[in-house]
């Protein structure tokens, strides 16, 4: 469903992004595990079509980003955690239906899609108010609905549950699993050890725009004889500093 | 380019600027309701300064040159000459009676006066006035135009005691007549309605410029729309839409507020300078007139579009497009006093001039179509010249993700 071959961006002398080869299969989650500034916002905003590469290619569901950006668009759910992306001045209905609209949904889709994710995130008390008058989870719950609207194969995912609170997260976290059952395509971005070790199938240590090491959670203890995936990480990044 | 996609962007746009209640107060309700203010206040004080000059003028005699003849001789001979003129009592200090407004002229006559006036020599009138002073430096001309006639009475009186015809003293009759076909107040709206307007179609889409990209920027709103299906073009078209359109209501509400100060007082936007109207409109010229101002507006959005996606934040979008200003004032400013018939080929050619161009040939009822024509092709190069660079800043990622 998703493939980087030989991935790289360069931003004049710096390399956020160098030689990133992995694919992704459908209905796997995947985590791209990195300290902040290690290339997985700008692998991400790559897969979004964003950013074009500087070198390298990348596949989603056969198209690639930079030949066929639509087709790819398309397909794709982006999702940025911190920051939740919402117009303060229109609801959360509107916020949503506008997504829809953009990606090509008739208008009695979006209403329908709209009513099924309200119950899903249980926001049917907030759907009519303004974004700008929520809190943050429920924000992150209106910026899923928002990205999910046109039921994209793929999601993109950064940092997802970034400031969440711990019930919120929760939340997000089932979700992200029921989206697996259904056979989504998850690359989840996340620095956060317990989350990763928690969702994703296989995992993909990245530092510094490179790839370190990547495979289950299991395999890649094992590999390197650690208890803990914070103990990994830390061998992973620290031994590479 | 999907202009269906384009029209989801801007009706967004539209409802989300609407309900931003600074940007709408800034662009539509505040010019609605500034401009009768400032028509109203400024023409009203204009109006009140010309009454001040031409009512009422107190005039006193220095006391150094009092006499009972003199006095007496300054009510007898330009009182009558002008009713407004007052003479009142003598004065110690021209320049204190004068500042402390007890007149607004001082004169001083030869103590001798008397006795030269019978001896058919002349005499000194001296008069005093402060310049700094509208009331007193305004109502010299009274003075002056009363005392030319006190001149002309005793120069008609001395010719016929020496049986003389006095038309000998005025060999050529002038005779003047306004044959102007707009009303005298057109003069003062040619001189600011063309640069106003230009102005605004200029600036008039920076609320929505700042807040469109720079402020998307900002809130994190753009990278997931950047995510959606449109292409790029397709949302910088739907934001250009938006921009124009708030330029275009700028303009349309300030020429509201200025169709309500007239309705309120019709001398306000002359500022007593004459009446307004008996326009001479060419058809061919307001629509000329009508495409270069749209022209304008529309380059205008570009760069404005531009701007602000270069600007990594609403603030410093705010700063960017406030220089953009300047580019448009100075112009506008250098150019007020320039009367149609004055206008050179060259101010066709460039931005903003082009547009007070145009509007000061319809306000002046002339017509010169190679000049609006020759305005109207280069404005389309500076659309589309403004719109590529908008394009170029869209696509490049560089701009776009400035941080």
């Amino acid at each position: 469903m998703l493939e980087l071959n030989g991935l790289t961006k360069r931003f004049g002398n710096v390399t956020a992004v160098d030689n990133l080869t992995f694919t992704v299969q459908k209905g796997e989650i995947f985590g791209l595990l990195g300290e902040n500034g290690a290339g997985k916002t700008t692998t991400l905003r790559m897969l979004a079509t964003m950013l074009k590469p500087t070198s390298g290619t990348a596949r989603l569901a056969g198209f690639d980003v930079v030949r066929s950006p639509e087709e790819v668009r398309r397909r794709v759910g982006f999702l940025f955690g911190g920051e939740s992306g919402l117009y303060d001045r229109l609801t959360v209905y509107e916020n949503i239906q506008y997504f829809g609209e953009l990606n090509d949904m008739h208008p009695r889709e979006i209403k329908k899609r709209i009513e099924e994710l309200a119950d899903i995130f249980d926001m049917k008390d907030f759907l009519n108010k303004r974004a700008g008058k929520l809190s943050k989870g429920m924000r992150q719950k209106a910026s899923f609905a928002r990205a999910i609207i046109h039921n994209p194969d793929v999601l993109l995912l950064d940092e997802p549950t970034s400031g969440l609170d711990v019930g919120a997260m929760r939340e997000v976290q089932a979700f992200l699993k029921v989206q697996k059952e259904k056979g989504k395509t998850i690359l989840f971005s996340s620095h956060t050890m317990s989350e990763v070790e928690k969702l994703c199938d296989r995992i993909a240590v990245i530092h510094k725009g490179s790839l370190v090491d990547m495979g289950s959670t299991d395999e890649l203890l094992k590999k390197h004889g650690t208890q803990t995936l914070e103990d990994l990480f830390m061998g992973l990044v620290g031994g590479s500093k | 380019m999907n202009w269906k996609h384009v029209m989801i962007v801007f009706k967004k746009e539209l409802k989300d600027i609407v309900r931003d209640r600074k940007t709408l107060f800034t662009s539509i309700i505040l010019p609605i309701f500034l401009m009768p203010l400032l028509f109203l206040l400024i023409g009203g004080g204009t109006e009140k300064m010309s009454e001040e000059m031409t009512t009422d003028i107190t005039v006193a005699l220095t006391a150094d040159s009092y006499s009972e003849a003199a006095q007496w001789f300054l009510k007898e001979s330009l009182e009558t000459q002008d009713e407004d003129i007052t003479i009142i009592e003598p004065v110690a200090d021209p320049w204190e009676a004068i500042n402390s407004k007890q007149a607004k002229l001082v004169v001083s006559l030869d103590r001798d006066f008397k006795k030269k006036l019978e001896a058919l020599e002349p005499f000194t009138l001296k008069v005093y006035y402060d310049g700094s002073l509208s009331r007193s430096g305004g109502a010299v001309g009274s003075l002056m135009s009363a005392i030319d006639k006190l001149n002309e009475g005793i120069a008609v009186k001395r010719l016929e005691a020496m049986g003389i015809n006095p038309q000998i003293l005025t060999p050529v009759l002038v005779e003047t007549e306004n044959i102007s076909r707009t009303g005298d107040g057109n003069i003062l709206l040619m001189m600011v309605l063309p640069m106003l307007i230009a102005m605004l179609v200029a600036v008039g889409g920076i609320p929505a410029a700042t807040d469109l990209v720079a402020g998307e920027k900002e809130r994190m709103t753009f990278e997931p729309l950047l995510a959606t299906r449109p292409s790029r073009m397709s949302i910088l078209m739907g934001k250009y839409l938006t921009i124009n359109l708030f330029s275009f209501a700028s303009v349309i509400a300030t020429l509201t507020g200025m169709l309500l100060a007239f309705f309120i007082n019709p001398d306000a936007l002359s500022m007593g300078m004459g009446e307004i109207g008996g326009f001479n409109l060419d058809t061919g010229t307001v629509i000329l007139c009508i495409a270069v101002t749209i022209l304008l507006g529309m380059t205008f959005s570009g760069i404005q579009l531009a701007i602000s996606t270069y600007a990594r934040s609403f603030k410093e979008g705010q700063t960017y497009l406030s220089l953009l200003m300047f580019v448009v004032i100075i112009p506008a400013y250098a150019t007020m006093m320039v009367m149609p018939n004055d206008i050179q080929l060259y101010m066709y050619l460039i931005p903003v001039l082009n547009t007070i161009s145009a509007f000061k040939l319809v306000l002046g009822g002339l017509t010169n179509y190679t000049g609006l024509i020759l305005a109207m092709v280069t404005s389309l190069v500076y659309v589309v010249l403004s719109l590529l660079t908008a394009a170029a800043m869209f696509r490049n990622e560089k701009y776009l993700f400035r941080s």
